[in-house]
């Protein structure tokens, strides 16, 4: 039998679905970081994620705690350069250099925790509403309407505020806000692929209706919510970090925001650095996911592109 | 859908979502306990702490504590502001002025330097202005707003002594009258122009700051409309009638492509509004957003409640005025979907 069709067929006999997907997956990821400014942003993540990840065998952790700056009583606010301190000190002694690394780990901890969570509930709530729709559906979006009615980091200010003081009600707080979004991406996307003809086949041909999201609805909805987790897990640090920034978070966290804002006291003496680096780092954060995050979008979702 | 009925929609919905906002805001108070603790001291017998509680309806069911404090926002009373030892009423509008002082000037920086940069790299595409501002525009999203303002301090006060920090000099401050609470606007009322001088002096460095992200989202959305608009065909149907290159700009495409702008400036008022916090704890401007980052160190309940809550219907008051204006301007629009 002689086929007419010029598209290449999706798996050939000795390939099986798994590998199909995997050289697809190859396939997109060369598309991804073809863009220079893209692949800029990933080299910048993976020193950040490094940095995280080593930070025990770059910097001695303080003890006990290696979450917090360790002092050191006979260097306060020593410029950049210093012996032993190379980003030099704070105001209280902190150590700079220690602050940047250690941030980097709090940061990870915070926007991988947050993330996860927000996109759970998120796609559990999207996806209920989008394809169940009816009386469900408009209960849970008008929810998210409320939600999405008070301004993000207001929300999260709030929330943090009553909860007190801590970096682990920070944490909370961003979840509580931070997961509207998916949910209502999700409803949209549910509510689109369900009508496709494949859909339909599977529901001809008695599957169940779990089977249905499972199999056809989810991996096709999921891709708006990756692209929008990427771009989260650095708004989440930004936002995170002006939390602690504002005095959310424990004084004497090795946290960027805290840093900024305890280095806020020398800047009329001159003293710039103890802001400057740990600022730098959270910029570096957001840029870094902002820019892989749009390179994404650009080649799996060019429909929704934000111009 | 008709515009009229696509606008009334709104409005019946709007009320709806103020209530439900005002329910979130309510709930955020209970979670963190009952608030009679602010009032008690150490010294009060546990009768006195149950005639506090009677007193502030604190014993009753939450849904009835709720409908007591909304009657009360209702009749203009948002409670006691521990922070600024006053009602929050009292101390609310001179707070609000400043800071919608800081906002407006902010607003008009970000709008007219995000059209400006964004029809200034869209006309030269690909060429150095438009790599220069789409670097501008994607560091706009990153930028935490706490570090920026930070380094312009650095290089602007510390370093090059160019402006100053606070909202005004005291001396001049002193010298003229203040019904407004806009200091530019009293200045002008008062017809002082040093005062006038001296307000736009120091609203320069935070205004340019504040306005930064604005700009950048601005000047993104203008660009990339202004790049379509100019590959329609009405824009060459303007340039084969010989009319000049600046002019085909002017009139026609930059029109066109202001219209999706419009959307996009909605949306950094809450950007701006949202930054005021960070931006008035930083150059020491006493407007709402450093009293809302003081109530929350301090936990002063009905400070934060009333921010949240007004905050929350400005925003969406303005959301929808903008989606109403871009209905307006653009009949193509798909209303209801």
């Amino acid at each position: 039998m002689s086929t007419t069709s010029t598209s290449p067929p999706l798996t050939t006999s000795h390939e099986s679905a798994f590998r199909v997907r995997l050289r697809r997956m190859g396939e997109t990821s060369g598309r991804v970081l073809s863009n220079p400014t893209t692949l800029g942003g990933l080299v910048i993540i993976v020193v950040m994620v490094g940095m995280a990840v080593l930070a025990p065998w770059l910097v001695e952790p303080n003890t006990p705690n290696a979450s917090q700056m360790p002092r050191d009583w006979g260097a306060i606010a020593v410029p950049p350069g210093s012996p032993g301190h190379l980003l030099g000190t704070t105001n209280t002694g902190g150590d700079v250099l220690y602050g940047v690394i250690w941030g980097a780990r709090t940061s990870l901890r915070l926007s991988l925790i947050v993330v996860t969570v927000t996109v759970a509930i998120g796609v559990a709530v999207g996806s209920l509403a989008g394809f169940r729709g009816g009386r469900l559906d408009e209960i849970l979006m008008r929810i998210v309407d409320v939600f999405l009615s008070i301004p993000e980091l207001i929300f999260a200010l709030a929330i943090a505020a009553v909860l007190g003081p801590s970096f682990r009600n920070i944490i909370l707080a961003l979840a509580i806000v931070f997961w509207v979004k998916y949910a209502r991406i999700m409803r949209a996307q549910v509510m689109h692929v369900k009508q496709n003809d494949y859909v339909d086949a599977s529901r001809v041909i008695g599957d169940s209706s779990w089977n249905i999201f499972r199999k056809d609805v989810l991996p096709n909805s999921i891709t708006p919510v990756v692209v929008q987790a990427t771009l989260d897990m650095g708004n989440i640090v930004l936002v995170g970090a002006t939390l602690s920034f504002i005095g959310l978070a424990e004084a004497g966290l090795a946290e960027w925001g805290v840093l900024v804002s305890e280095g806020q006291a020398g800047i009329s003496g001159g003293r710039w650095w103890a802001s400057t680096f740990p600022g730098l780092m959270v910029f570096l954060w957001a840029l870094a996911f902002n820019l892989l995050g749009d390179g994404i979008r650009d080649v799996l979702d060019p429909k929704t592109e934000t111009r | 859908m008709q515009i009229r009925d696509y606008i009334l929609r709104r409005l019946i919905v709007l009320p709806f979502l103020i209530v439900g906002v005002s329910i979130i805001v309510f709930g955020l108070t209970r979670i963190g306990g009952s608030p009679v603790a602010i009032y008690l001291s150490h010294e009060m017998s546990s009768e006195e702490v149950a005639e506090i509680e009677a007193r502030f309806h604190l014993d009753e069911p939450v849904p009835v504590q709720y409908a007591y404090w909304a009657r009360g926002v209702f009749q203009g009373d948002l409670g006691w502001s521990g922070v600024a030892a006053a009602p929050v009423t009292a101390v609310f509008p001179n707070k609000l002025a400043a800071t919608m002082e800081l906002a407006v000037a902010s607003a008009v920086v970000a709008v007219s330097l995000g059209i400006g940069l964004g029809t200034y790299a869209g006309a030269r595409r690909n060429k150095l202005p438009d790599h220069i501002t789409r670097i501008i525009s994607i560091s706009g999203a990153a930028m935490p707003l706490f570090w920026f303002a930070i380094v312009m301090l650095i290089v602007f006060w510390v370093y090059l002594g160019w402006f100053p920090i606070g909202r005004s000099t005291p001396e001049v401050f002193a010298s003229i009258s203040h019904p407004t609470g806009l200091y530019t606007v009293d200045a002008l009322l008062a017809g002082n122009f040093k005062a006038f001088r001296d307000a736009i002096w120091h609203l320069v460095l935070p205004a340019i700051t504040l306005g930064y992200g604005a700009t950048a989202i601005i000047a993104r959305m203008m660009r990339s409309s202004l790049v379509e608009e100019l590959q329609e065909e009405y824009v060459d149907a303007a340039r084969a009638k010989g009319l000049a290159e600046r002019l085909v700009l002017r009139r026609h495409a930059r029109r066109n492509a202001l219209m999706p702008t419009v959307t996009v400036i909605g949306l950094s008022f809450g950007f701006l509004l949202q930054g005021t916090i960070v931006a008035e704890i930083i150059f020491r401007w006493p407007g709402l957003g450093r009293w809302m980052a003081d109530s929350v160190l301090r936990g002063d309940r009905a400070t934060i409640m009333a921010y949240v809550l007004f905050t929350s219907v400005l925003f969406l008051v303005v959301n929808l005025v903008v989606d109403v204006v871009y209905a307006y301007l653009d009949r193509r629009v798909v209303l209801g979907s």
